[in-house]
């Protein structure tokens, strides 16, 4: 037993101290306080653990046999790539444990604390264990533990009926994908007790071509309805905004990123490589992913939904770094390959950091201006400067803007795509090039919708009177916070160091065996990020200094000039006196997107004016809604629900409501299963 | 005496112990038919008494020829729950409910009877198989003990008044002890009383049903229930 191991019992310890005592505590403040520290004991030894197994690239191992013995026992195997998926959950979860001491204070007295304790130590331990399973019981396990508990998570304020639809949805949408996981592995293990990762890379290798297709496509759809590939991403925008902001912050920083973890451990690791088409699925999944993400992330008024439709948006510039690698390495070029797979699991990183930060920063909004409803916001800035500030950085991450993290990782997202070029192959000429203008109108509208959210949110004149009395928040919360954002920062500065690991991470998979390392002009030593044929370079940290100097010269020139600064009102047009009303609102800011992209909108528009009964000159009040048609999900899940509809009402019958016919049922079973018995002598 | 006489001896107690097996069964067997033909309450009562003690002579019989003295404790304890203390209950029970009107069970008497007779006959059919692998000199109650399960879960689902569902209930209880009696000789006494317990538990439960369907809805028809159905 070496540190890891000791490290992962303190983690498994912490989670069920945290959930076990958090039931037990008096009061709502005990209960709020051991949540937390059974939380952060747990991630804080899951980050150790993580770490040490990066720093060693040494595996760990460990089986308990005794554990549920019929079942192969309980296998746990932290390998270079669970360890990363690991560090990125701890990372995510040790902030969100002690912001949620603070901010679950709000749920004081109203709902019940001990239940919430319970599934928040509950879900991280299951988040936690995903990527640490060694065999196919354990993954399948902990999947379900996260599952479940989360979906408690996201039920924590069931008195509104929204969220219990979301939570519907959330519940239908795993479990879809949870039933097509079992068939996953068990097409690729070799018997019944051979369930180990490493049995099942040893199985998946004998299979005939169409079973590795089948296990490729299930592992495709399975794990995209977890981490959110349109059209599977249904249940993100409902789920994120109903669950407390730092389960939110949670299930899309961390838990999204495990249905990427899954995708790359079979489709990488376990299945090794594919016939091209695999990363042609990956791709089309990935750029439709993006673009629908983005277009709705634009289009939306409730800023947590904004940052949930934003994190489908990020799985797909995860999923075309993937599909990009997928299609390289089908064609032999591993150490391009690397650089796609490499930038996916940066990229998973980088907005685990960020969105994170979002989610927090947006918890402590919510929780200030009452509402999610940017309408209602506005002037935030003034009450509330740090968390400002915070949401700032972590927008211009989002948005993908240099220095920050989102940057690197999306740039090499681009490399990736654009060494497609050296296949010469008509389709992959067409479809990469294809998939960088949906990476670069992603990129650009990205930015948009994050001057939206930061710039209508905080900026200008407060809408509401809760917009206007909101106040900073408890420091833990800012502090969580700050932690983020300087995570944002350094991520975005080291990124060609993070790179590098990234790319030893990957180098330590089954299918890199002696792939040609990474040259050193890939591995992103030093200060420069390189494109793989080594022409395009960027440097975070050289745009960080240059900006800065650009900066310190105007102030300097500002200074020397000797322009002050000095408060006035903004210029309202020759107007005495400026409202709220006259702000740009949310809805405005977008509308020029809507029309261009109406057929994917399809808005519903409906203007009424009421004028005075006198002359219609004269209008008394002009109502006007718009809201965009999820036509896509409609069209798609629709059928879908009226299928399940009719099926209720035909198994419906069999609940007669009379305990007679019940009865029957139980004696005709039990005749049924004499005469079986009878027939088998 | 010689070794003839003592296996002649033996053959004559092997035989004795399958003819008082398979009295006790049949009489068992004979009382389940009683709740099918009469039509009193009371009348169910001292059938399942009647049963009861009849199952507590089967399980001391295989006790005494099986040579196992544990047997003995669980006809004991048989004749106190099933043979006094439950149709003491049930006896409560019909008097807290008072002259209940006459309720017509799903299937009439005629018609109840023939379905007996096809059930016990389909228990044999069933039993068959597995009476021909035994040589245990008890393997006649075999069928006999499914017979009385499938007319005991027959009564449970044929009538109507709560009452006699419970006592269906308690039969289909005694079917499976009088199965595992002469099937294999009596089970672990642990498990014996474990299932005595279960019995006790699901019994009371069931009366507490029978009470609260009886406060709600003024009768004990159970058909009512069907009206919680929204």
């Amino acid at each position: 037993m070496d540190v890891i191991g000791v490290a992962l019992w303190v983690m498994v310890a912490g989670y069920m101290g945290g959930a076990g005592l958090a039931l037990m505590a008096p009061s709502p403040r005990a209960v709020r306080v051991i949540t937390g520290i059974g939380a952060v004991v747990g991630s804080a030894a899951g980050l150790a653990a993580a770490l040490t197994v990066l720093a060693t690239h040494r595996p760990f191992e460990v089986v308990l046999p005794n554990l549920a013995a019929t079942t192969g026992g309980v296998a746990i195997r932290l390998d270079l790539l669970g360890a990363l998926f690991l560090a990125l959950v701890a990372a995510v979860s040790l902030p969100a444990a002690i912001y949620g001491i603070a901010y679950t204070a709000a749920y004081d007295g109203r709902r019940s604390l001990r239940a919430f304790g319970l599934m928040f130590n509950g879900f991280l331990l299951g988040m936690s264990l995903v990527p640490s399973a060694g065999n196919v019981f354990t993954f399948l396990l902990a999947w379900e533990l996260m599952a479940v508990t989360s979906y408690f998570l996201v039920l924590t304020e069931s008195e509104h009926s929204d969220t219990r639809e979301a939570g519907l949805w959330y519940a239908a949408m795993t479990h879809f994908g949870f039933v097509l996981l079992v068939p996953m592995f068990l097409m690729m293990a070799p018997g019944a007790d051979a369930t180990t990762f490493a049995d099942l890379r040893a199985g998946a290798a004998g299979l005939s071509p169409a079973a590795r297709n089948g296990v490729f496509l299930l592992a495709v759809v399975a794990f995209g309805s977890k981490a959110g590939l349109v059209p599977l991403h249904v249940w993100l925008p409902r789920a994120h905004p109903a669950a407390p902001s730092h389960v939110s912050a949670l299930m899309s920083g961390a838990m999204i990123k495990l249905g990427i973890y899954g995708l790359m451990r079979v489709t990488i690791d376990l299945l090794g490589t594919g016939p091209e088409w695999w990363g042609g699925v990956v791709l089309v999944a990935g750029s439709l992913t993006a673009l629908v993400g983005v277009l709705y992330a634009l289009a939306e008024n409730d800023l947590k939904r904004l940052l949930a439709y934003s994190s489908v948006e990020n799985i797909g510039v995860i999923a075309l770094g993937i599909g990009a690698g997928l299609v390289l390495q089908s064609y032999g070029l591993h150490s391009l390959a690397l650089v796609g797979f490499g930038a996916a699991l940066l990229h998973s990183v980088n907005h685990a950091c960020f969105k994170g930060l979002l989610f927090l920063a947006t918890g402590n909004v919510v929780h200030r201006a009452h509402t999610r409803n940017m309408e209602h916001m506005g002037g935030l800035i003034k009450g509330m400067p740090q968390t400002a500030a915070f949401f700032l950085i972590g927008s211009a991450a989002a948005a993908a803007l240099p220095p920050l993290n989102g940057f690197a990782s999306e740039w090499m997202v681009f490399q990736a795509l654009l060494s497609g070029a050296q296949i010469p192959r008509p389709e992959i000429a067409i479809g990469t090039p294809l998939a960088v203008g949906v990476l670069a109108l992603t990129s650009g509208l990205a930015a948009a919708c994050f001057v939206k959210a930061f710039g209508i949110s905080f900026l200008a004149l407060p809408r509401s009177d809760a917009a206007a009395r909101a106040r900073e928040v408890h420091w833990s919360t800012r502090a969580m916070m700050a932690v983020l954002a300087l995570g944002c920062v350094v991520l975005g500065l080291e990124a060609p160091r993070a790179l590098g690991h990234m790319y030893r991470i990957l180098d330590s998979l089954s299918p890199f065996p002696g792939a040609a390392p990474p040259s050193p002009a890939t591995s992103g030593t030093g200060v420069w990020l390189l494109s793989p044929n080594g022409i395009a370079r960027a440097s975070p940290l050289l745009i960080a200094c240059l900006l800065t100097l650009v900066v310190m010269v105007v102030a300097i020139a500002i200074r020397a000039r000797g322009l002050a600064v000095r408060p006035a009102d903004t210029w309202g047009c020759g107007r005495i006196r400026q409202t709220p009303r006259m702000e740009y609102t949310s809805s405005a800011f977008a509308e020029p997107l809507r029309r261009i992209f109406s057929e994917l909108y399809r808005p519903t528009e409906d203007l009424s004016v009421i004028v005075h009964p006198e002359s219609p000159y004269f209008v008394r009040s002009i109502t006007y809604t718009s809201q965009v048609v999820p036509w896509l999900e409609r069209a798609l899940y629709d059928p879908v629900i009226r299928g399940v509809r009719t099926l209720a009402t035909y198994v419906r019958r069999l609940q007669a409501g009379s305990v007679h016919v019940y009865l029957l049922y139980i004696a005709g079973a039990l005749a049924v299963a004499f005469v079986s018995a009878w027939w088998a002598e | 005496m010689t070794l003839e006489t003592l296996e002649t001896l033996e053959t004559m107690m092997d035989a004795m112990f399958s003819q008082l097996v398979m009295l006790g069964g049949s009489g068992m067997l004979l009382t389940g038919l009683i709740v099918l033909w009469r039509k009193h309450v009371p009348a169910y009562i001292s059938a399942y008494r009647w049963q009861a003690w009849l199952l507590a002579a089967v399980t001391a019989t295989v006790g005494y020829f099986g040579g196992d003295w544990r047997l003995y404790v669980v006809a004991g304890v048989l004749v106190a729950l099933k043979g006094i203390a439950i149709p003491a209950l049930l006896r409560a029970m019909q008097l807290r409910f008072g002259k209940q009107p006459q309720i017509t069970p799903y299937v009439n008497t005629e018609t109840s009877l023939l379905v007996a007779g096809l059930l016990v006959l389909f228990a044999y059919v069933l039993a068959r198989p597995w009476v021909a692998v035994t040589d245990l000199p008890t393997r006649e109650g075999l069928p006999l003990a499914m017979a009385l399960l499938f007319v005991s879960l027959f009564i449970i689902v044929s009538r109507r008044k709560a009452i006699t569902q419970v006592i269906g209930f308690l039969m289909l209880e005694n079917a499976i002890a009088l199965l595992a009696a002469v099937g294999t000789y009596g089970v672990p006494l642990l498990v014996e009383v474990g299932v005595f317990l279960d019995a006790l538990m699901g019994f009371l439960v069931m009366q507490i049903f029978a009470y609260q369907i009886h406060d709600t809805f003024d009768t004990i028809d159970v058909e009512q229930l069907t009206r919680l159905r929204h």
